[in-house]
């Protein structure tokens, strides 16, 4: 069948069908994206933290930039080439807006994988400012020495990579774990705690798990105490070893048993429903009921008839752990920390002790915005407040304190910065950013000087002060702590209020930034997919009908153009402002 | 649109004027939003940045529309699709806005200037004190 209107336009609408398809496309695009950018200054007029200002790195996004911008003139360029018949021209410049086209995802990459990678940490403390406190950088590495965690240089890494893991991990010494058999997924953790317990440790079964028979418990020739003692009510003897195949067994039984046990109390309830209504003559059911002297009388009669019934398996088993064997976890694993008692997140309760479990990182951003920002909110002085901050009183294993340093240097740093700009006009002030963020160049800039705060006032009043510039390779996607030399701090679990990545799990900058530009990160693959097609693939249209072919590049670069189009207002929105 | 070969190569220079200007307008939004002796309005960033950042973007995209979309010459089908596809989109935005002179929700925000400052806190973020 001919396909109509692929070449020529219709009468009624002037074009050739697929245009028509693509702006009908391309307008439903412009209000999803459209959407998208509203949820951004939603998020961003009403974020209740500072918002992360110029917190991307500009230089691989200005790159991408000039790509997509080279990228829409070339996807036009083969167009022409088609319409003027020059099919090897036609296929140089689409080939170029491919490779512009993989340059680009390749440099996404590259600045994905540094956010990644980029650890934050919010501190947390005393008073009613609670430290807030921002901390940025890199985890470094750590192992178990016994009981203790030791920090792992890279070099020791490369040289016994064995046993070494990222220093964000809490430590806790297991003597006894509780799994619940209601919630049947603890495969994940029986495997990694079998794991790391090896042959070193034994973790065995503390008590027989019983389950009465059912079908004894219902002939009634024997009573509950001589069911319960019978061989057949075992499921596992205790002092078996942990094992999943056991859990699964122990699981099933308590989970047929729970069934059984509802089954049976549901017939009460139905049957004590029958009753109130036919004997008793209450005919309108409501929840009235449940609070009359009669059906609260009825429900003990039942309660007491059924406690005899009911097989009442156990809902959790106990494994001791022999001789205590010290756990490695993710802090993700276990939503609340507690001393000596931890629940997994499958449930698992895990007894012991929690050992000191300190993160060891290379900090290359310190952030009081949201300390300033919650002590005035509390009518504190926000500088009071920030001089509380544990980034600012710790001390560390040499008795000095390199954050305090620097932002000892920042501070001088930032009144020579107010009186510049006051010479520069009277009205004008240190941003909150200026006043409370230490950025890694500034950082980089003060290490260098050897964090002389003399020195810095000198170099930031003659202009001297060398921060990392725009066009600074070494900081091209964010710090780089191979080339520069960051604090190092060892930050004790308590006062880690909350840790994570640069994900959409830290804030909800990084969540709209990596939808709305993951989501057209997705495009240009889409982009690549068709116009590779057309490059690949379309000669033997070019050959039959090149006006076709034209035609389709047309759309297909329709697409690719709005692809440059949104990137034009997503760089300046999520990289400078 | 081009349709002969003269038109063609006439378009083609067109395109490589207009991919310098959006190089430049580009270079400029970075210029703008990074060199102190250019900064718009108070010291650091604010609402003038955003504006003159949105204004550049703008112009680019344009830009992009007009000749590589070729919307400098097309028929009125396509500007009412795509017309209505800009008009939802900047529905959504306004109704961000407007959300924000909820007086139940937000008290009277008529003042605040729109970004995060936290030298003037939101206050009375519940609508009562």
């Amino acid at each position: 069948m001919e396909i109509p209107f692929i070449v020529n336009a219709r009468k009624d609408t002037g074009l050739f069908n697929s245009k028509v398809g693509i702006w009908l496309f391309l307008a439903s695009e412009v209000t999803l994206f459209g959407g998208l950018f509203s949820g951004y200054l939603f998020l961003r007029l009403y974020a209740d933290y500072p918002w992360p200002e110029r917190a991307l790195p500009v230089l691989p996004g200005l790159i991408n930039t000039f790509i997509l911008i080279g990228s829409s003139v070339t996807v036009v360029f083969a167009w022409a080439a088609l319409k003027m018949r020059e099919w090897a021209k036609f296929q140089i410049y689409m080939g170029i807006t491919i490779f512009c086209a993989l340059l680009f995802l390749g440099l996404k990459g590259i600045e994905y994988n540094a956010k990644f990678n980029h650890q934050a940490l919010r501190l947390t403390g005393e008073g009613s400012v609670q430290d807030f406190g921002y901390l940025e950088g890199h985890v470094h590495y750590a192992r178990l020495d016994g009981d203790k965690l030791v920090e792992v240089t890279k070099e020791e890494k490369k040289e016994n990579p064995e046993g070494v893991f990222s220093a964000n991990k809490i430590i806790f010494k297991a003597s006894e774990l509780s799994f619940t058999l209601k919630r049947p997924a603890h495969e994940a953790y029986v495997k990694e705690i079998l794991k790391q317990a090896g042959d070193k440790h034994t973790i065995t079964l503390v008590e027989d798990y019983r389950v009465i028979d059912a079908d004894e418990l219902s002939e009634g020739s024997k009573n509950r105490t001589q069911l319960e003692a019978s061989d057949k009510a075992t499921v596992v003897k205790a002092g078996e070893a942990l094992s999943i195949d056991d859990l699964d067994d122990m699981e099933e039984a308590f989970l047929d048993a729970r069934a059984r046990d509802k089954d049976i109390r549901t017939e009460f309830l139905r049957a004590s429903w029958a009753w109130i209504r036919d004997e008793k003559g209450i005919t309108e059911i409501s929840n009235l009921v449940i609070t009359t002297d009669l059906w609260k009388e009825r429900m003990e009669e039942d309660a007491a008839k059924i406690k005899d019934l009911m097989l009442n398996a156990g809902s959790t088993v106990s494994y001791k752990v022999d001789p205590p064997l010290t756990l490695v976890l993710k802090p993700t694993d276990i939503p609340k920390l507690a001393e000596e008692s931890v629940k997994l997140r499958d449930d698992t309760v895990v007894t012991g002790q929690l050992l000191p479990s300190p993160m060891f990182m290379g900090i290359d951003a310190i952030d009081f915005r949201h300390t300033a920002l919650r002590a005035e909110e509390e009518g504190i002085e926000p500088m009071a407040a920030i001089a509380q901050s544990w980034i600012l009183t710790h001390t560390d294993s040499h008795g000095g304190n390199d954050l305090k340093k620097a932002w000892d240097c920042h501070m001088a740093w930032l009144e020579v910065r107010k009186k510049q700009l006051k010479e520069k006009d009277e009205d004008f002030v240190p941003t909150e950013t200026d006043k409370y963020r230490v950025n890694w160049d500034q950082i980089v800039a003060y290490e260098k000087l050897g964090y002389d705060v003399d020195a810095v006032a000198a170099a930031t009043e003659d202009g001297t002060l060398r921060k990392s510039g725009l066009f600074d390779i070494s900081g091209f996607a964010g710090a780089n702590h191979k080339v520069h030399h960051f604090p190092h701090v060892e930050i004790p679990r308590d006062k880690v209020g909350f840790t994570s990545t640069f994900t959409p799990r830290w804030n909800t900058y990084y969540a709209i930034y990596f939808t709305i530009t993951g989501l057209h990160g997705l495009h240009v693959i889409g982009g690549i997919l068709v116009l590779g097609y057309y490059m690949f693939f379309g000669r033997k249209m070019y050959d039959s009908n090149p006006e076709w072919l034209a035609n389709r590049v047309e759309v297909g670069g329709l697409f690719w153009h709005f692809v440059d189009l949104v990137w034009i207002f997503l760089f300046p929105i999520l990289y400078l402002m | 649109m081009a349709d002969s070969v003269e038109e063609i190569q006439k378009a083609k220079k067109l395109y490589l004027v207009i991919l310098g200007a959006l190089l430049v307008g580009t270079l400029l939004t970075v210029a703008v939003a990074t060199i102190p002796a250019l900064d718009v309005g108070g010291h650091g960033f604010d609402s003038s940045d955003a504006i003159l950042g949105l204004i550049i973007a703008s112009v680019k995209a344009s830009l992009v529309m007009y000749f590589f979309m070729h919307l400098n010459h097309e028929k009125p089908l396509i500007y009412f699709f795509y017309g209505l596809g800009i008009v939802m989109a900047f529905f959504c935005m306004w109704l961000i806005g407007w959300s924000k002179s909820d007086p139940i929700q937000y008290g009277n925000s008529s003042k605040a200037d729109g970004f995060y400052n936290p030298a003037k806190p939101a206050t009375n973020v519940h609508g009562h004190d």
